[in-house]
């Protein structure tokens, strides 16, 4: 309560009478908050709200100690902020005044207005400080009772955190609380705390301020779908990334990877975007060591094959990256197996020149045709001739696939029905993907199991379109000779026709 | 038709035979000996209509000997029917084709009658058991296109009844009746076959005795002159007297000649195109663009275009005046230079149509 006369007696100036009146009242207020079995404290939609003014933040101490905001354990006995019902109930001279004045103020004040925020109550004091419920524009933008104006880019993620760091506050809206500490653990937080580095991507480069949507919604910067345009319009800017000597052509890269393709292309929410990866307000690039775990997320069958292999175990053994790239993924096939001609081997790919030790030159894999296995493996070497078995063995199996793919396509087309070689196809291709997952174990019996029993369906689905397409032959060969007896009599119903009309005429 | 007997030929052993314990030769003269007008121009399509139907019966015989009428099994035993029964594929492939190819003629049909004036007195009966046989045609396709169950058929039948739910004031009682339900379930399938293959055989049997017996009372109408009654005048009187010839074996001859045709059409399109099979109907899985038959894609693109109430008001006020055409043209020329506006209203009806449906079809 000190605390509290403290701030009323520097920020406004009252004699101890007057401090005394407000006191009353407040406590009036308080009681009346009580008898209605409301308390001041709780986050509950129904609380009603003591006054907004003399429960403002102060935006300037939260910038200052966001780790104080961030804290889970501090939140509730250091939140008395009024809930957001209470905010949109009471006047909002802001909106009132800021719409009214020209168009570009007008613009602002629609954006909030039609924003998450401004549909639930967060009210333009709630960031910029101020008074909402008078009418007076020195009083309502009174620094003395918290007006901060455009908060600074440090004092506006503190302010984000404030509210979104405070669990009883966002329960209501089940949206997750550790975004700030997240925020300051990645690398855009750690520039902007650590290094004071204020270009760093801030809450509202991604989020919009005055605009905020929720990421499920589609228009909104942040809904996956946009998430990568959202990204690159910071990462593809070389005088943004100038600084960081940070390459620009991620997007470029991802735009055209199977992942690009399914999430740009296709809008294909499963397929990740920048921030399935990287993370979002934790946003840093993983580690070497760490991006089986990543990949595994999405990839959980294809990564436990990986861990039965022998590359697995080797401490610099490659990893997704080394042989499907990171932005640039693109779709498997046998093509990667090897290079399409002979290449300059380089032991140094793998070998510690020195001393012969394993390594790996990440270097080497740079360009997605170095990304192969015989850039490791020589291809005198019996790890390359296991290699080549694998890739022989699933090449027949695919070369199986497309064949009987193109048969049962050509009977469809001739108005068979195929749809039992339909199912036998797509059993054969399941049978080719799961093969083809196998490769990352590495183990040839593993590979051939799966692609001959790929080959094997593929075969019966050929032999039944074969029949089919045998069948519509068939169908068209007797089509002519019927249509042929057909047009035959119709001649003799005409030479008919004609004999009678001749004979009348005779007659 | 001028009735005009012909004289008696000497009757083979077999013709004694049935006369002797029939006694329906007659009844046979009297069916077949008669004189149409020479200038009758019907252009055989109400007779291959009829041979068409003739085809529907008998291959829909056939395949409702295998089909069988429940969600679970109706469409593997179409399945069946066409890839496992020996020449299976055949009949239902006439009998798909046969369906389409008969509307098209009927509409034809109906096209033909109305540019040549046949409809007006005395035919007027005869016109609205003839549209009577159009809706109960549609009927057919509408009701068959379902059974097969595939998703094809599932997902028309969805749009399609969907259209019955627009007509005002009884709407979703309409819709309720068609499909037995809010959706379309296995109490659709069962009240679609059963009207397929016995509300309407009947119907359309009993409409086409009725229209051909009043063919045959009647006669083919004359397309040059109207039919003479006290009052009317012929704007274009005949020079002399009307001219006829013998329906049997002339007109029949030329029939036989078309109907052949048209086998010969059908076999080439079911063994050509023969009728498909999509997956499974999914009641789950909607696919990416649903349509209609293609006889029904004019309504429904109607209905996208135009405020609904318009969009399903416009086709139930066009049948309603197709049925009564007869009494609302009073005009009783039959040339169509002496009655423009009909004719231009029917075109422009026409047009839309037409243009309607391939709009549908490729929108």
């Amino acid at each position: 309560m000190d605390h509290l006369f403290d701030r009323l007696e520097r920020g406004t100036g009252m004699t101890r009478p007057a401090r005394l009146g407000l006191l009353l009242v407040v406590l009036a207020g308080l009681g009346l908050a009580l008898a209605q079995g409301v308390g001041a404290q709780s986050p509950s939609p129904d609380a009603s709200a003591g006054p907004v003014a003399t429960t403002q933040p102060s935006p300037g101490s939260t910038a200052s100690s966001p780790d104080a905001n961030a804290s889970p354990s501090a939140q509730p006995s250091e939140a008395p902020f009024p809930p957001p019902s209470a905010k949109a109930a009471a006047p909002n001279t802001c909106y009132a005044c800021h719409s009214a004045i020209a168009a570009p103020q007008r613009a602002i004040a629609d954006k909030w207005q039609a924003s998450v925020h401004g549909q639930n109550g967060i009210g333009c004091a709630d960031c910029h400080g101020g008074d909402p419920t008078s009418d007076s524009i020195t009083d309502a933008m009174d620094p003395a009772k918290g007006f901060i104006g455009k908060p600074t880019r440090a004092q506006t993620v503190a302010l984000c955190g404030t509210c979104h760091s405070n669990v009883d506050r966002m329960r209501q809206y089940q949206i997750p609380t550790d975004q700030l500490v997240k925020y300051q653990a990645s690398v855009h937080g750690q520039r902007l705390l650590v290094a004071q580095d204020v270009r760093v991507a801030i809450c509202i480069d991604c989020h919009g301020s005055h605009e905020v949507k929720k990421a499920s919604d589609p228009t909104a910067d942040v809904y996956p779908l946009n998430v990568p345009k959202l990204c690159a319009s910071c990462h593809s800017d070389p005088k943004l990334m100038a600084p960081y000597n940070i390459p620009t052509n991620q997007y470029d890269l991802y735009q055209a990877s199977v992942h690009g393709q399914a999430v740009l292309e296709r809008q294909d929410l499963r397929a990740p975007t920048c921030a399935s990866c990287h993370g979002s307000h934790d946003a840093k690039p993983p580690k070497s060591t760490e991006v089986v775990q990543v990949c595994g997320k999405c990839h959980t069958a294809t990564q436990a094959l990986y861990e039965e292999s022998k590359h697995s175990q080797l401490a610099v053994g490659p990893k997704c990256w080394t042989c499907h790239g990171n932005h640039d993924v693109a779709q498997p096939d046998e093509s990667r197996f090897f290079h399409p001609t002979e290449t300059a081997f380089e032991c140094t790919t793998c070998h510690n020149p020195v001393d012969r030790t394993l390594i790996l030159n990440a270097d080497r894999f740079a360009k997605d045709a170095d990304r192969r296995c015989d850039t490791c493996h020589h291809n005198a070497s019996q790890i390359y001739a296991q290699a080549q078995g694998i890739h022989d063995t699933l090449d027949r199996a695919n070369q199986a696939y497309l064949k009987a793919q193109a048969r049962v396509k050509e009977a469809a087309a001739a108005g068979m029905i195929v749809t039992d070689a339909d199912v036998q196809l797509t059993e054969a291709r399941t049978s080719l993907i799961r093969a083809r997952a196998a490769v990352h174990t590495t183990k040839l019996t593993s590979v051939a199991t799966l692609a001959d029993a790929a080959g094997a369906t593929a075969a019966e689905a050929q032999a039944f379109a074969d029949a089919r397409l045998q069948e519509s032959v068939f169908r068209r060969q007797a089509m002519v000779v019927v249509v042929a007896i057909i047009l035959f009599n119709v001649v003799l119903f005409y030479l008919l026709k004609r004999r009678i009309e001749r004979d009348r005429k005779v007659a | 038709m001028a009735a005009a007997g012909q004289t008696q030929r000497p009757r083979s052993r077999l013709g004694d035979f049935l006369e002797t314990r029939l006694k329906a030769g007659e009844l046979f003269n009297a069916l077949v000996h008669v004189r149409i007008p020479a200038e009758a121009r019907p252009y055989y399509l109400g007779g291959i209509t009829l041979f068409l139907f003739a085809v529907q019966v008998v291959t829909g015989t056939l395949l409702s000997l295998y089909y069988k009428p429940t969600p679970e099994t109706a469409y593997d035993s179409v399945k069946f029917v066409t890839s496992v029964v020996d020449f299976g594929w055949l009949i239902r492939s006439v009998h798909h084709w046969g369906a389409n190819l008969m509307i098209i003629c009927l509409v034809l049909h109906v096209v033909r009658i109305f540019m040549q004036g046949a409809y007006k007195y005395p035919r007027e009966l005869t016109w609205i058991a003839g549209v009577g046989l159009l809706a109960a045609t549609i009927g057919f396709g509408f009701t068959g296109y379902l059974l097969p169950w595939d998703q094809r058929a599932f997902w028309a039948t969805t749009v399609g009844t969907e259209i019955a739910a627009s007509v005002p004031v009884v709407g979703d009682a309409l819709l309720n009746l068609l499909r037995g339900g809010a959706d379309v379930t296995e109490a659709t399938l069962s009240r679609f076959f059963g009207m397929h293959v016995l509300v309407l055989p009947l119907g359309l049997g009993l409409l086409l005795v009725v229209h051909l017996t009043i063919v045959h009372q009647l006669g083919l109408a004359n397309p040059k002159h109207p039919e003479p009654r006290p009052g009317v005048v012929d704007r274009d009187p005949p020079k002399g007297p009307e001219r006829l010839k013998p329906f049997f074996p002339d007109y029949i001859l030329d029939e036989a000649i078309a109907w052949a045709i048209m086998l010969a059409v059908l076999v080439v399109l079911a063994s050509v195109f023969p009728a498909g099979l999509e997956d499974k109907a999914d009641p789950l899985k909607t696919p990416a663009h649903v349509k209609p038959e293609w006889y029904f894609l004019s309504v429904y693109q109607l209905l996208k275009l135009v405020p609904r109430i318009v969009g399903i008001m416009a086709p139930i006020i066009a049948i309603g005046a197709l049925f009564l055409l007869p009494f609302l043209d009073r005009n009783p020329q039959v040339r169509m230079r002496w009655r423009p506006l009909a004719v231009l209203v029917g075109l422009i009806a026409a047009a839309a149509t037409v243009g309607l449906t391939i709009w549908g079809q490729y929108s």
